[in-house]
């Protein structure tokens, strides 16, 4: 076994700058043998991807488990097909070997090529991006993130929570994007998520309720984490279930409501972020991740929601988990800034390479994501987010407009059905709203809807300072599943005649 | 990377003796696989993949650090090991503290077949060209996805275990859509010998349900006899065993918690006909040789005529209770009866016949209340007979009570799983009454 490139200078004695020129040397031979071996283009992503992941409950600390995984894939064009190896190596030996089991592979599916792969040019680029980050969330001694996390736990038991659950999840890509036209783009991005989970119990009554952290994951460093006030959310978190305990229950029925972002950014992933994919419009993902509602022919046509309704994809919000320099077919992230929606008017899909010339389009607008070096790329979303009113509009603008409704906070159980139509999301916190003020808190609550009609009944939209990005670390899409990062952005707003359902009774 | 137990062994024999900690674990897998997907009759992405992952725990006066590599450089492993135990020591001292385990009788593993393992990416192609045919001879569009490999999985530990396992698999799924493309068939199958996947019959029972003439029809809301196909039927006990965590239950958050603090062990909670399975020695779904956290996985009875006989532990929950640590089941059998699906349908004055679910997702723990939608096969039946193919249709249904109400099993069925789920499991058509559909999907 030949001896592998190791990212981080104490696993080799090499600086990481030598260790970083070999990832070009390894791409470059790679590359240059898949040229020559006819294939019509190739790509590569190569590198390492940290993770760390800390879990507290109660008074114990359960796990601390620091992880990093090097490797790269290889994707090799040939005549119309497409091959595609990858491996948790970095050395010359298996880099070689790839590139004979990538075209071996092109060759292989030859005879099911009805459609032959057609890929764009896109600009060639040779530069590095690094997101910026405050402290390394890595460089921070262990036991300093088990007193955080030990804390959080303490915070919520000493104000009434019964069990608490703390974790950090951390993680850094470093990668070397490099393809057969010459690009070559080296990009570090860190992201951390502090969360917890709180129960109370009420054993007499044979009932408990549980409140989920609402701070969300932010591509930042270890200086987020102490400043996003997950101590003194864990102790609010307590109170507030130990109220949902003896919450009355929610009356079922269409309501008016208001949705915090806290829970609207989930509603905006499933609904508008997974529908808008080009690759499900045509069917790629017919067989697992499920297709959509929304059609090629529905571009500049299709009225997905009300007028208030602008929905801007982006990768460059700072804190973004989708922010980055460019994505991993080597797009620039400036293709990334596109109008998914305009005033209720659905105007883009999201793509990533060799689809736009499907619907007619020049080029990737830069939605392409490998969820590791030795994982095919496919279409991602980038930060996907609901832009605030730019008229003042405040929460309690918004909840003054409801005679008899709730108000959702956190997002809860989720469900959503292939074509992106029908859903159901529940919450962590619903609080009634009687007479334009908000009222008390009510327990066993969801909410269901089409897609279509929920984006239609809005009908007021809070300003930038109702404004919250969240996201979550694990968005699952394609066979083999792949887990993506990725943040939505969401001003408070409100929706009408929406159908609320009473979990505990199973009633809409 | 596909290492033998032999080439395993030599590696953490090699990090044990360096462990300079009071106790090592050693946790490696890997392995190759190979997948491709297509979608209207056309290759879209295929991949193969090679990796090994060890994941080296150092345990230092109560504590443990955990480092996480997919190195196998002896230099980088020393570096990886030196880190596990300069992280042990800069954690608090774990008040549950579990020492790994010494050596353990495993059961033998009987799911590695040498030809399906290293099957090429041509034989997967050829699959889907079966299924692309089938569906160029039915007038459906096919899509579609095919993977196989084989992996390994080993744990050594410095008191003396040493374990190793392996397996190999093939699963294949696809589905079928109109050419009006308001309607869609699916079939799916996974198995550990190539031999036993039938892909001329997956093709055939996904072009079955797309190929309707007839335009679906829309069902109201509200309670009707369903009957689950067996990836329904599993999809649905697989909630249940998942929800037998004995933490859970004896902590007051769980379906199976008394309100006075107990547990519902040995309470009858579900139909007599509803029994759970799982073992190495499975002739359907056998479980694997190595369980979570090193312990045996040996043949048990969750539930069984509907009493729950035995819940999951973990090892430090096992030592601070007195019980017996029992892992997480991740391949089951769900026990059936004699009744074929047509069987069923012949007795159905009205209902729907379910191919598989999509999204489920649990809403009330307490009620074992599942959301979730129908997909890719829906069909009304009406006085024993299909009699159109029927928009799919939401959930809102407490599993306490639908497994409560199982009418007739079939015979249990290995299902599909996809290749990274790392369990399987087998399970009857089943048909239950008054299951709750509680609003209209547009989405096919």
């Amino acid at each position: 076994m030949a001896p592998q490139v190791l990212l981080r200078p104490q696993d080799a004695g090499q600086s990481h700058m030598e260790a970083r020129a070999r990832l070009y040397d390894l791409a470059d031979m790679a590359l240059a043998a898949a040229r020559r071996a006819g294939a019509a283009y190739a790509d590569m992503r190569l590198g390492e991807t940290r993770r760390e992941f800390v879990k507290a409950r109660e008074d114990r600390l359960e796990t601390f488990d620091e992880r990093s995984n090097l490797g790269f894939g290889l994707r090799v064009l040939l005549d119309g097909c497409w091959g595609f190896y990858g491996a948790r190596r970095l050395d010359a030996e298996t880099v070689l070997e790839a590139v004979e089991r990538a075209l071996a592979n092109a060759r292989a599916v030859r005879p099911i090529q009805a459609r032959p792969i057609v890929v764009e040019d896109l600009p060639v680029v040779e530069t590095a991006w690094a997101m910026p980050m405050g402290v390394d969330p890595f460089a921070v001694p262990p036991g300093a993130k088990a007193d955080f996390l030990l804390g959080v736990a303490a915070a919520a038991r000493d104000a009434g929570a019964d069990f608490c659950t703390a974790t950090l999840s951390a993680a850094r890509e470093e990668r070397l994007f490099a393809n057969s036209a010459g690009s070559r783009i080296f990009q570090t991005r860190t992201r951390v998520h502090p969360q917890f989970d709180v129960t109370a119990i009420d054993k007499a009554r044979g009932r408990y309720a549980t409140r989920e952290s609402l701070v969300p994951g932010r591509g930042a460093g270890w200086d987020s984490v102490l400043s996003c006030g997950l101590v003194e959310e864990a102790a609010r978190a307590a109170q507030e279930a130990r109220r949902k305990l003896h919450a009355k229950p929610v009356t079922p029925g269409p309501r008016d409501v208001v949705i915090d972002p806290t829970n609207l950014w989930l509603t905006i992933h499933e609904t508008i972020g997974h529908s808008t994919e080009l690759d499900r419009a045509l069917g790629w993902e017919a067989n697992f991740a499920g297709t959509s509602f929304v059609k090629p022919h529905m571009l500049d046509r299709l009225q997905f929601g009300s007028e208030l309704m602008t929905i801007v994809a982006d990768r460059s919000q700072p804190g973004g988990l989708s922010t980055i320099g460019f994505d991993d077919d080597g797009a620039p992230a400036q293709a990334a800034e596109f109008r998914i929606i305009e005033k209720g008017t659905f105007r883009n899909f999201q793509m990533a390479l060799g689809q736009a010339h499907l619907i007619g389009l020049p080029q990737s607008n830069g939605c392409a994501y490998a969820d590791s070096p030795s994982s095919f790329p496919i279409q991602r979303m980038p930060n996907i987010s609901l832009a605030p009113n730019e008229n003042r509009c405040s929460l309690a603008d918004l909840i003054g407009g409801v005679e008899d409704g709730l108000y959702v906070v956190g997002a809860g159980s989720w469900s959503i059905d292939q074509q992106r139509d029908n859903f159901q999301f529940g919450g962590q916190l619903f609080y009634e709203i009687k007479n334009g003020a908000l009222g008390e808190m009510v327990r066993d609550a969801a909410y269901q809807g089409r897609t279509l009609p929920f984006w239609n009944a809005l009908d007021g939209l809070g300003d930038k300072t109702t404004y919250h990005l969240a996201g979550t670390f694990g968005c699952g899409k394609a066979e083999p599943v792949q887990v993506a990062p990725v943040s939505h952005g969401a001003p408070a707003a409100r929706f009408r005649g929406v159908t609320i359902l009473n979990t505990a009774r199973g009633e809409v | 990377m596909f290492l033998s137990a032999d080439e395993v062994k030599a590696v953490t024999d090699r990090l044990l003796a360096r462990c300079a900690a009071d106790a090592c674990e050693i946790h490696i897998s890997g392995g190759e696989e190979q997948s491709l997907r297509f979608a209207r009759a056309s290759a879209t992405t295929n991949m193969t993949t090679a990796e090994v992952t060890l994941r080296i725990s150092a345990h230092v006066g109560g504590r443990v650090g955990t480092v996480t590599t997919s190195a196998l450089e002896p230099a980088a492993l020393a570096a990886a090991l030196a880190r596990a135990e300069e992280i042990a020591r800069m954690l608090p001292v774990d008040p549950e503290y579990v020492a790994p385990l010494g050596p353990q009788d495993y059961a033998l593993s009987n799911r590695y077949d040498e030809s399906t393992g290293r099957l090429a990416l041509e034989a997967l192609a050829q699959a889907a060209a079966t299924i692309i045919a089938e569906g160029g001879r039915r007038g459906v569009d096919t899509f579609g996805c095919a993977s196989s490999g084989r992996r390994f999985e080993a744990l050594a530990t410095s008191n003396g275990l040493f374990a190793y396992d392996r397996r190999s698999e093939i699963e294949l799924s696809t589905t079928a859509r109109n050419r009006a493309d308001d309607w869609s068939g699916w079939a799916g199958g996974s198995e550990h010998r190539a031999d036993r996947l039938d892909v001329g019959e997956l093709a055939r029972r996904a072009c079955d349900k797309a190929a309707y003439q007839q335009a679906p029809v829309d069902l109201e809301p509200g309670r009707y006899t369903v009957i689950f196909e067996p990836a329904a039927a599993s999809e649905l006990a697989r909630w249940v065993l998942n929800s037998l965590d004995s933490r859970a239950a004896e902590e007051g958050r769980s379906f199976f918690s008394k309100k006075d603090g107990g547990v519902k062990q040995g309470e009858r909670l579900f139909s007599e006909s509803f029994t759970l399975r799982s073992g190495p020695d499975d002739p359907l779904s056998p479980e694997g040789a190595i369980g979570w956290e090193g312990v045996p996985h040996r043949p048990r009875v969750w539930i069984e005529k509907g009493v729950v006989q035995t819940f999951y532990r973990s090892r430090a929950y096992a030592q601070r209770t007195g019980a017996e640590a029992v892992p997480h089941p991740r391949s089951f059998t769900m026990a059936g009866g004699g009744l074929s699906v047509d069987e069923m349908v012949a007795g159905v004055k009205r209902g729907v016949l379910v191919t598989r679910l999509w999204y489920t997702n649990m809403v009330d723990p307490r009620s074992l209340l599942l959301t979730g939608l129908t997909r890719d096969g829906n069909f009304l039946i009406e006085d024993g007979r299909i009699v159109a193919p029927a928009r799919n249709l939401r959930f809102n249904e407490p599993l306490g009570e639908m497994f409560s109400r199982i009418l007739a099993l079939g015979a249990p069925q290995r299902c599909w799983r996809p290749l990274g789920a790392g369990g399987v499991a087998a399970a009857p058509p089943m048909m239950v009454e008054g299951f709750t559909f509680s609003s209209k999907s547009s989405g096919v």
